[in-house]
This record gives C-alpha cells, sequence and structure tokens, in this order.
C-alpha cells in the first residue's frame, strides 16, 4: 500500500512538471491578452526561448546565463510583434501567426548545430526532503526553481490585476484604450510592456522545456504546447487561477493517458491522446459558465487595432 | 480666483474638412457658456483640442494668460481643465471605484472619503463597488463629473450631456451645473438643443461649419433667432396633425412578449402587449437600455421568440426571419445607421440591393443585375434628396443624416405597409431632423404605420399618435399623445408612475 502511495507522490509531482511551461506561458499571454493585445505567436516565443536557451547553456555553460538570455531572445522577438500591431497597426491574429512561423523556422536554422548535444542537469532544491518524506516529498521538493516560481506565477498574476494599480491600467485599457488615452494613460506603451512581458514568460517556458523538461534541443520541441497555453487562456476566461487548474488538468490527463497506454487499457490511443485536449477545455467550460463573470474578465478591445488620434 | 479661459485663432484641417477655421473665444468664470452648433460644425473638434484629445494645426489656448500647451489629455489635466465627454470615457467592466482611482495620485482610503464627500455634498447616490456596465446613463455620467471634481478643475467642459439623460435628470444635472458655477468653477457647455440653452447658460456662442458666427448673452436670445443662426437658413416648421383612427383596423399586434436574456449588457422583456393601426404612429419612448435594442430586435426578426404571439396582417409572423418579414411589407431602420443597417465598406447601390432581394429583379440566375440597382439607387437618391449623385461611393463617406435619408429610402422603395424605426434621426443636425421627420409624416398620410422607438421625447410628441414608455424591460398603459406632456413621459421614463 505504501508502495502506491508514493508512486501516486511521484505520479503527481511529473503531472506538476509537465504543466509548467503551460503555466508559464498562458500566465504572460494573459497579461498581453488582459491589456487588449491578442498574440498568436506564443508557439513561436516559446521554441525561441527553447533554443537560445539551449544554445547559450552549451556556449557559455552557465544555466543562469541561459535562462536569463531565453527570456531575453523571447522578449526581443515580442518586440517585432509590438512595433508591428503597436506603431505599424498592422492586424494582431496575422501578425501573431506570422511570429509562430517566424519562430519555428528560425529555431530550425539556429539549432542545427545543437541537435544530439547533451544536456546539462539542472540544479533541483530540497532533493534530500524529497527522499525521505512518503508521498509529499516527491509532490513538494526535488524541482528546479522554475517550478516554483511558475506555481507562484498565477497567484502573483491574480494580484497584480486584481490588486495593484499597474494591473488596474492593464486592465483599464484592454477594457476601452479610448478612454484610457483620454485618461492621459500612454496605451501603447501599456501594451508594450504587456507584450514584451508576454515574450520574456513564453521565453522562458521554452528554455523550461530544453534546459529542465528534457534537457536537450530538438527541433520543434514545443510540439503545440503554445496552441494549448493560448487556448488555456481564453477557456479560462482570463483568470489566471483557472489557467493553472486548466494546465494541471492538461498535464494531469497527459500523463495518465501515457500511464494507460502503457497498461494497455482497451481503448483505442487516438481516443486516449485527444482526452487531455477535450477534458480540459470541458472542464474550463463548466467552471467558467458565469456570463457575467465572463463579460466582467474579458478584454473588451481583445485584438482590435488602437490608433491615437491627432 | 476668478478664472479667464482664453482660444486664440484656432484652426483644425483634416483632409477635405476644415473642422476649425480661425476660431477666437473667451470665457470667465462666474458663468455658464454655451457652445452651440449642428453636427460637424466643428464643437467636438474645438473641445478635444482644449482637453488636449487632438492638438490643433494653429492657434494658442490661454487659461488666465498663461499660454497652454495641450498635447496631450495629461497636460488638460495638470492644468486643471475638466471634460465630460458625449460618449462616456468610462471602463465598463471596471468598478465605479476603480474607475475612479485609475488616475489618482492618493491612496485608496482617502481617496474614497474624498468620493464620498462629493456624493454627498452634490447628493449623488451611487454604489462605488459595482462595474459601470449596471449604472444607467445619468449615473455614468456622474461618475464622470466626479472624477474631474476629484482634480478641483477650473474649467468643466460638458460635450452634449444631456443627449442620454431623463428630463428628470437634465434637470438634477441643471441644478449641478449651478452650483459648480457658483463655486467658481467656469463651465462651458456643448450642445445642439436650443432650449437648454436659454434655461441653462448666460452666454452663448454658435459655430458653423468651423466658424464662430455670433456670441451674444442668451437673454437677448430666443429659440427661432438661434436656429436661424445655427442653420444658416429658415427652418419650416412642421406639425402633424393627430390621426383620428379610432375605427381603423388593427395592422400589427403583439402579445405576451417575453424574453429573457443571460447577457447582463441585455435587458429582459417582460409581457409587451401592443397594437398598431392602420396609418398610426405608436411611439415608445424610453431611456436607452430599458430594452429598446431587445424589442426592436425581436420585431425585426433579429431575435425570434416562439412564444410570442406577432400578428402583422393577420399573419402569425413570430416565427419569421428578417427577410420573410420582408417580404410581408415590413420595413426596419435600426439605431446604428453604420453597422446594423448599412455596411460602411460597401458602395451605395451595393447597400441598395442588400435587403431588396424578392421584391426586385435585382437578381437573376445567381448574377448581380448592377444596371438595375445603379437605376434604382439613383431614383432613391435623388427621391430622398441625398447629397450625391454617385451611387458608386462608399457608404461610410456619407454623413448621418445623408446615411439615415438612404436607409429610409432603401426601406420606404418597396412600400412597405409598417416600418420601425429607432431613434431614426439619434445624432442628426436640424436639417436632417426635418427632412426625416416629414418623411415619416407622409408615410402616416399614405395610411401606412410606423413604429417609432425612441429616446428623444420632443421628437416622439411630434410624430406619434399614442405613446407607451417602456422602462427596465415593461411597457406603461399607451396614452393618446394629446394626453402626454413631457413631464409625464419623464416620470414613466425614470420609473415613476404617473396619476
Amino acid at each position: 500500500m505504501s508502495l502506491d502511495i508514493s508512486f501516486i507522490g511521484i505520479l503527481i509531482g511529473s503531472i506538476m512538471a509537465s504543466s509548467v511551461p503551460l503555466i508559464l506561458a498562458a500566465s504572460g499571454e494573459l497579461i498581453t491578452e488582459r491589456s487588449g493585445v491578442l498574440n498568436l505567436g506564443v508557439e513561436g516565443m516559446m521554441i525561441i526561448g527553447a533554443i537560445s536557451g539551449f544554445a547559450l547553456m552549451v556556449i557559455t555553460d552557465n544555466l543562469f546565463i541561459a535562462i536569463v538570455g531565453s527570456m531575453l531572445s523571447g522578449v526581443i522577438i515580442s518586440i517585432i510583434f509590438g512595433f508591428l500591431t503597436q506603431s505599424l497597426l498592422t492586424n494582431h491574429v496575422a501578425t501573431g501567426l506570422a511570429l509562430t512561423i517566424f519562430g519555428i523556422g528560425l529555431s530550425a536554422m539556429l539549432g542545427k548545430n545543437f541537435v544530439g548535444i547533451p544536456g546539462k542537469e539542472f540544479p533541483i532544491l530540497f532533493s534530500s526532503l524529497r527522499e525521505s518524506i512518503p508521498f509529499f516529498g516527491p509532490i513538494l521538493f526535488g524541482h528546479s526553481i522554475v517550478l516554483y516560481f511558475a506555481f507562484a506565477l498565477p497567484f502573483l498574476t491574480n494580484y497584480f490585476l486584481k490588486k495593484t494599480k499597474l494591473g488596474l491600467v492593464v486592465r483599464a485599457v484592454g477594457d476601452s484604450p479610448v478612454s484610457a488615452s483620454n485618461q492621459g494613460i500612454n496605451v501603447i506603451l501599456v501594451r508594450y510592456c504587456c507584450i514584451l512581458y508576454g515574450g520574456a514568460m513564453c521565453g522562458l517556458a521554452g528554455a523550461y522545456l530544453s534546459l529542465i523538461y528534457t534537457p536537450q534541443w530538438i527541433e520543434n520541441m514545443t510540439a503545440g504546447r503554445g496552441w494549448i497555453a493560448l487556448a488555456l487562456v481564453v477557456f479560462a476566461t482570463w483568470s489566471p487561477i483557472k489557467v493553472l487548474i486548466g494546465a494541471l488538468i492538461f498535464g494531469g490527463i497527459t500523463i495518465l493517458q501515457l500511464h494507460m497506454q502503457a497498461i494497455g487499457f482497451r481503448i483505442p490511443v487516438q481516443f486516449l491522446s485527444a482526452l487531455p485536449y477535450l477534458m480540459t477545455i470541458i472542464v474550463l467550460v463548466v467552471i467558467s459558465r458565469d456570463s457575467r463573470k465572463i463579460k466582467l474578465n474579458t478584454p473588451t478591445s481583445l485584438g482590435r487595432i488602437f490608433y491615437k488620434e491627432k | 480666483m476668478a478664472t479667464d479661459l482664453r482660444i486664440s485663432n484656432i484652426s483644425k484641417i483634416y483632409p477635405g474638412c476644415i473642422a476649425n477655421d480661425n476660431v477666437s473665444l473667451q470665457f470667465k468664470s462666474g458663468k455658464i457658456y454655451a457652445l452651440l452648433g449642428e453636427n460637424g460644425a466643428g464643437k467636438s473638434t474645438l473641445v478635444k483640442i482644449l482637453s488636449g484629445v487632438i492638438s490643433p494645426d494653429n492657434g494658442e489656448v490661454f487659461l488666465n494668460e498663461k499660454n497652454l500647451k495641450l498635447s496631450s489629455p495629461l497636460d488638460a489635466k495638470k492644468n486643471k481643465i475638466g471634460m465630460v465627454f458625449q460618449h462616456f470615457n468610462l471602463f465598463e467592466t471596471l468598478s465605479v471605484f476603480e474607475n475612479l482611482s485609475i488616475d489618482a495620485t492618493e491612496d485608496n482610503k482617502s481617496l474614497r472619503v474624498r468620493i464620498n464627500e462629493i456624493l454627498k455634498k452634490y447628493n449623488f447616490s451611487i454604489d462605488l463597488d459595482v462595474p459601470v456596465l449596471n449604472l444607467s446613463a445619468g449615473q455614468k455620467q456622474k461618475v464622470e463629473i466626479i472624477r474631474c471634481l476629484l482634480r478641483n478643475p477650473k474649467v468643466l467642459i460638458m460635450d452634449e450631456p444631456t443627449s442620454v439623460l431623463t428630463e428628470q435628470e437634465t434637470e438634477e444635472l441643471f441644478i449641478s451645473l449651478k452650483k459648480f458655477c457658483d463655486e467658481g468653477i467656469l463651465i462651458i457647455y456643448i450642445t445642439h438643443k436650443l432650449k437648454e440653452v436659454l434655461s441653462l447658460c448666460d452666454e452663448v456662442a454658435v459655430m458653423r461649419k468651423g466658424k464662430v458666427v455670433s456670441v451674444s448673452q442668451t437673454q437677448n436670445e430666443r429659440v427661432e433667432t438661434l436656429a436661424n443662426k445655427m442653420v444658416g437658413q429658415k427652418l419650416a416648421k412642421i406639425k402633424k396633425k393627430i390621426n383620428i383612427s379610432k375605427n381603423k383596423d388593427e395592422i400589427f399586434k403583439v402579445k405576451h412578449l417575453n424574453f429573457y436574456s443571460d447577457d447582463p449588457f441585455e435587458t429582459n422583456l417582460v409581457n409587451l402587449n401592443f397594437s398598431v393601426k392602420k396609418g398610426e404612429c405608436l411611439g415608445i419612448a424610453g431611456i436607452s437600455g430599458n430594452g429598446q435594442n431587445e424589442l426592436f430586435q425581436i420585431l425585426s426578426g433579429e431575435i425570434i421568440t416562439p412564444d410570442a404571439s406577432i400578428i402583422f396582417r393577420n399573419k402569425e409572423i413570430a416565427k419569421l426571419n428578417p427577410k420573410q418579414r420582408r417580404e410581408y411589407l415590413m420595413a426596419f431602420s435600426p439605431e446604428d445607421r453604420i453597422s446594423q443597417a448599412a455596411v460602411p465598406e460597401l458602395k451605395i447601390y451595393e447597400n441598395v440591393a442588400l435587403n431588396n432581394f424578392k421584391s426586385s429583379n435585382f437578381f437573376e440566375k445567381g448574377l448581380v443585375n448592377e444596371k438595375k440597382i445603379k437605376e434604382h439607387s439613383k431614383k432613391i437618391l435623388s427621391d430622398f434628396s441625398v447629397n450625391t449623385d454617385n451611387v458608386e461611393l462608399k457608404s461610410q463617406f456619407l454623413s448621418g443624416g445623408n446615411l439615415q435619408k438612404l436607409i429610409l429610402g432603401r426601406e420606404l422603395i418597396t412600400a412597405p405597409e409598417l416600418l420601425i424605426c429607432y431613434n431614426p434621426t439619434w445624432g442628426l443636425d436640424v436639417g436632417a431632423i426635418n427632412y426625416i421627420h416629414e418623411t415619416l409624416i407622409k408615410i402616416n398620410d399614405q395610411e401606412k404605420s410606423t413604429i417609432l422607438i425612441s429616446t428623444d421625447t420632443e421628437e416622439l410628441l411630434k410624430l406619434s399618435d399614442r405613446i407607451a414608455v417602456i422602462y427596465k424591460g415593461k411597457l406603461s398603459k399607451i396614452m393618446p399623445s394629446e394626453e402626454v406632456t413631457p413631464e409625464k413621459l419623464g416620470v414613466l421614463m425614470g420609473g415613476g408612475s404617473i396619476d
């Protein structure tokens, strides 16, 4: 019996680890979208973060530089998006899609020489506690610092949006950029900041994949996680806590269905593989049914181009 | 301390239009100033310049002889110029308090104290912790005013503030404005409503086509003199003769109309019953947001309510869509001309073709018969005196008045038995309003019926044979319009009861 319990602990720990990139990317995108900007380039920014993190680790042999560098690369690529949509007033959807395609292509090109190089072990915290406490040990301890950050992030995001002045400004800009501008808020600046922040979080999410989760570079290794993160934000109706729940459900069912496949359940594999997507959407739709809340949380100006009267 | 605001030689030119042409004006505190003009006269451009939203091509603004550089709304705020826009600058999904705290410099606690002081001082009652979208238009405006008052303004500019208010709310607003004025705030009141100028303001500047054409004391003016200055020509007075139609057939009848919506932005309708006789105009009054939108959409078939009974010319039409209803000779003119009635990116003739499917031969074997449509459109343009004869023009380049004439023309050319219109003259200038009112009266004279849903009391009293008021989705009893006064309507529109 005790073996079962410790197995479940390890299982939960691995579910948490697998949901980290989703939480990071979705939390970043959530802030971007709350300011009224729809950036569909999440997948592209993540993959750029993944390759630049891994490449920097190989070149400098310093994990700290690799992590910071991956965030910076996310920022740099999101500047392109920001410049196009905010300064040149291009369409958000088209620009975001282009960013994803660009990111995937660029990462494949940059990553050519890094295929097959083994990664470096990422330091984990409290590894002794992990072994000594049954069940809770593998859940609470023995993770990388990025995981702890990721699990704190939705709560920090929630606090930021609901309690701080800056959060209020972001929500106001997302609600009505024209009103915000007439109140003297620099809408373009706020939106730039939110875009860059979203880029940084997506870069970090990518680096988590290539440095910590599966420490190596594989072409196209984000494998659609950016799109899942985008969907999470929408189905969680722009609530950071629901994003966390959604990411855990997605990560959980992904891992569970793998185990089910391994055990040999008599369910078509295709159905099992589709299960995480289905369940996440169903659960999030059910917990976000309140149409009043949806209306209050939805950034009214999402995806709309704002230009200042002169 | 006295405030003195001076505008000197302000010009603002947009491509193809001179919005402000060398405008110079002077204002002093202790008085309420009116800035009067038709739509497109340049009033809004001028106040946008004063509030720093746009910057002028030429000219200067002086406050107490200090030259102001107003390059952003922040500059206006810093210089204590407060502004209440016609279209509210509020964040609908944020709470009232969040809306007010967004540009405050103090902490939330002392801000709340100050807001409560203002609420008490001016007798405003607003719950600070509900989202703005739950407020009535009058309350929203108060939030805007409080936002200005929090900054101890020297100048308060009100842009068409009464367009969304009831009579009572308007009176309350006027009392507050007079109070502000006594406290030394300089008030500039922008409007195109002549009566308001006469009852509220001390001095009036009239603008026409970007220029100031007259500045005078209001005590020396009358409605007619101001109207003539504003329009630049004499206006014919129109008066409807009441239709005595007691014995006529009911052409349109609605029974047990209920509508329930989950959407917090929509209003539920509760058991509406009414009928329209041949040649009659039924007016439905109310402050916007009390269910008019939903009612219009149900009557036009955009929303289908299968449980209700809607009888038109002895047929049950409740389950028919807008196109089918049109085939039974109903016609519709929605409130939102640009997005509901017409497609702004399409050319005039394309817009004309949009709803005349069955009754015309615009389409043959699935192909568009452009020549026919264009001939037909030309006829509408000339019959309804739209200010262009170019059917290739994109509809977005028509002014509001011309677009409304085009829409009415398109609807009426099929000779409908019933026209349902919602705020047909909203935001139009006096000339266009006059034309549209004449057209609507003509329809009734030809024994066709109209339902006029409007937020403009004056218009309703002028055009309707019978009037009902919609409030929070419920309809008052239907009254013959000769028994109705603006005061009665105001009470009903505000949720009160008469008799």
